[in-house]
């Protein structure tokens, strides 16, 4: 039976109310294809739902939001999701509270932002605002929304809220008073509510009165609209997060995004066949700024990154480079994965190929664009995608749901989503013309901000297997530590840094002890206290600058000191990084007259690496509750923590 | 499946409910839920499903579901006479 047939035979027995066996054909329709509908998939999620598998139910409508863009499937699966919620929440990787306020009808766009959290694991919680009310939602100190306590708070405008004439003989001060007048909302709320601040920019409407003379006039509203995306962008701070809408118009086709009939007759101003793709970006940018997205891109060889199989065709055989469309299409799918490596994804490979094969290609093919030296991890060899996909994430110390695979084999994919649920995979299309569109249409590489540590992330990660290797080979651990010949520097927040921090602080899962997350403002807070103790750590040695790589928050009650939190970047991990923290934190405590140090693990799915760090050290435990454990370190009696590995990262050399 | 199911089946996913039975007869008022808010959305939907533009006094304009599918099948048939018009 083919899909259809069995999608045929699970609508009968679901009408006769035999939800079990309506249920089980569906998936077997499902399992057939390898991108089902969503309308089927939502059949799925709601015959789940009506026997009782709840989890069954979220996952399949999670997946509706990943293979549909129709509003009805977005719609039926947000209807769906408030039943299956009334019996409680999805199990989710975060749970957030998100407030909505804009200047149009958001009703529908808040149902399918729950959608699309819930295709990121991401459970939330929502709070939608008045109609047309963003502004009294922010200004009025008593509006509900800070009431609500929200994490993030998304402003869906739209250029009717724009305060732009349509032409101006002065474009510069309206520019300027208009792009402040956004600024202190952001401010504003900044500062009552420490949430992030999600800002949908400016789509720009098609029907331009002054035609193309708009273009070369600074103060039609058509050109001031277009500068002031521009200008919003240089504003935000680190608390403030863009969806480009116009971009997002742009692509859809402004003639569809903006339907004047549903606007005049409902003040919808995004064409609801939009939302679904405005949810999803939305959506993406917010698991960004939560460190959810996936980090690493593993590749494939062989019609992947040229045409033809190298170990058959030959170095010279392969296509790639000039000469047929596919040549050219892999070079440009090249191109457009280095820009991606350059934000700070990082860039492995794991293909069936005879490693020398595979290498020749990267080392002596004249029109290959990634070399051996942008990834960070190469696995070539006739073992299966999956274990190759395990080595890599042991290699690069990252979970297996930071890996993203892209193939052009169809049975390769199954073979990953089947074995490795966590690997997301990419579905290549046939055609290599399409491979770059299909890679930038992945919005789970979206990243919330260039740091000067995503750039050099994969010289880092390189230097890591590097630092592996050399740990094979020297004698005992001690040695190794000392052939790294490292250099710590910890010092105070500060202002300069406080982006990095923030960044790590919100993505780091396995090396954190109590998985705590701060806003940008709620740092600038805790750097204000004077009882509290805030140290970063940079790293570097013999191989290069790791950049900073550690973050520890403690504060000072009487002769107590208890750390709230305290992580580490996993690309540094053994190699007593978190003994040179605790020996500097020991030491400082020491001076400032505390006896006792008290730390708690609060257990999360990715951080049992660290459940025994606190007794590794030196400090007793105390006492446990719901997994969570604290522990004591007797300064007065044992003094300071010691760690002789890393040397200090002298103030003077940080000129140079 | 008739015009009929197909669009009772578009409710049935908007309002995430299974049992909803409607006949030509019936107006948004019988069916908990159907506001404004909820009649753009039904609108929209079977735009989308059909393939047709309605009119944009459809979108505030609370008839029967048989008036409504009287229209769409109008709308249907129009389309038809202006592809053969096109070949």
């Amino acid at each position: 039976m083919d899909a259809l047939e069995l999608t045929r035979r699970g609508d009968e027995l679901a009408k006769a109310g035999q939800h079990a066996a309506a249920l089980d054909l569906y998936v077997r329709a499902a399992k057939a294809v390898e991108t089902p509908a969503g309308e089927l998939c939502l059949k799925i999620a709601r015959a789940a739902q009506r026997v009782g598998k709840r989890t069954e139910a979220f996952a399949w409508l999670a997946r509706v939001a990943d293979v549909s863009r129709s509003f009805l499937d977005w719609s039926g699966a947000a209807a769906l999701l408030t039943k299956l919620e009334v019996s409680g929440r999805p199990s989710a990787r975060r749970s957030t509270r998100v407030a909505l306020i804009g200047s149009y009808t958001t009703a529908q766009l808040g149902s399918m932002l729950r959608v699309a959290g819930l295709a990121e694991g991401i459970d939330i919680v929502l709070f939608e605002g008045g109609y047309g009310q963003y502004r009294q939602e922010i200004i009025d100190p008593d509006s509900a929304i800070y009431r609500f306590a929200p994490d993030f708070v998304v402003i869906a405008v739209h250029h009717g809220a724009l305060e732009l004439p349509t032409l101006s003989e002065s474009p510069e001060e309206v520019l300027a008073a208009e792009t402040a007048r956004w600024q202190r909302l952001w401010q504003v709320l900044a500062e009552r509510s420490g949430a992030r601040v999600i800002q949908h920019n400016f789509a720009i409407p098609p029907e331009v009165p002054l035609g193309h003379l708009a273009a070369r006039v600074s103060g039609s509203r058509y050109a001031m609209m277009q500068e002031l995306n521009i200008r919003l962008g240089a504003a935000a701070s680190d608390a403030v997060l863009i969806v480009d809408c116009e971009r997002l118009a742009s692509t859809f086709g402004k003639g569809a995004w903006f339907d004047s009939r549903y606007w005049n007759a409902a003040k919808q101003a995004v064409a609801l066949d939009a939302l679904p793709m405005l949810a999803r970006h939305t959506v993406s940018v917010m698991a960004a700024a939560l460190g959810l997205n996936r980090k690493c891109l593993v590749l494939d060889l062989d019609n992947t990154l040229w045409g033809g199989v190298v170990g058959e065709d030959g170095l010279s055989g392969i296509a790639l480079g000039q000469g047929t469309p596919a040549a050219e299409a892999f070079v440009a799918f090249q191109d457009y994965i280095l820009q991606l490596n350059e934000k700070g994804i990082i860039l492995a490979v794991a293909s069936k190929n005879n490693e020398a094969d595979a290498r020749a290609v990267f080392e002596h093919h004249p029109e290959m664009r990634i070399r051996l030296a942008d990834l960070a991890a190469f696995f070539c060899n006739w073992d299966d995608k999956a274990t190759n996909l395990r080595r890599i994430a042991e290699q690069l110390n990252l979970g297996l749901d930071a890996l993203t695979v892209a193939d052009d084999n169809p049975a390769e994919r199954a073979l990953v989503r089947a074995m490795l649920p966590e690997v997301d995979v990419i579905p290549l299309p046939e055609d290599p013309s399409g491979y770059v569109r299909a890679l930038s249409d992945y919005l789970r590489f979206e990243t919330a901000a260039l740091t000067t540590e995503d750039r050099t992330r994969t010289q880092q990660y390189r230097m890591r297997s590097a630092a592996s290797a050399l740990a094979a080979s020297a004698e005992g651990i001690e040695d190794f530590y000392r052939s790294l010949e490292m250099e710590a520097r910890i010092a105070p927040f500060d202002e300069f840094h406080l982006p990095r921090i923030a960044q790590l602080i919100n993505k780091t899962n396995q090396f954190n002890l109590t998985t705590r997350r701060y806003t940008p403002e709620e740092l600038r807070a805790l750097m204000r206290d004077p009882t509290v103790i805030h140290r970063y750590l940079k790293l570097r040695d013999r191989f290069g600058d790791h950049g900073l790589v550690s973050v520890l928050i403690a504060r000072r009650a009487g002769t107590n000191l208890d750390i709230e939190t305290w992580l580490m970047s996993c690309r540094v991990i053994s190699r007593t990084v978190d003994a040179e923290m605790l020996a500097h934190l020991s030491e400082l405590a020491r001076q400032k007259g505390v006896d006792t140090i008290r730390g708690t693990y609060i257990p999360s799915a990715r951080n049992a690496i660290v459940s025994e760090i606190y007794g590794k050290y030196g400090f007793v435990r105390v006492g446990s509750h719901d997994g969570a454990t604290s522990w004591e370190y007797d300064l007065a009696g044992q003094g300071p923590i010691r760690n002789g590995f890393i040397a200090n990262w002298s103030e003077s050399d940080d000129a140079a | 499946m008739t015009l009929h199911d197909r669009v009772q089946d578009i409710v049935r996913t908007l309002f995430g409910d299974e049992e909803i039975v409607l006949d030509g007869s019936t107006v948004p008022a019988d069916v908990p839920g159907w506001d404004s808010l909820a009649q753009v959305n039904v609108i929209f939907a079977v735009e989308e499903a059909f393939g047709i533009e309605l009119g944009g006094d459809e979108l505030s304009r609370f008839t029967t579901i048989g008036e409504l599918e009287s229209r769409i099948a109008a709308k249907l048939s129009e389309q038809g006479r202006d592809r053969e018009a096109a070949t």
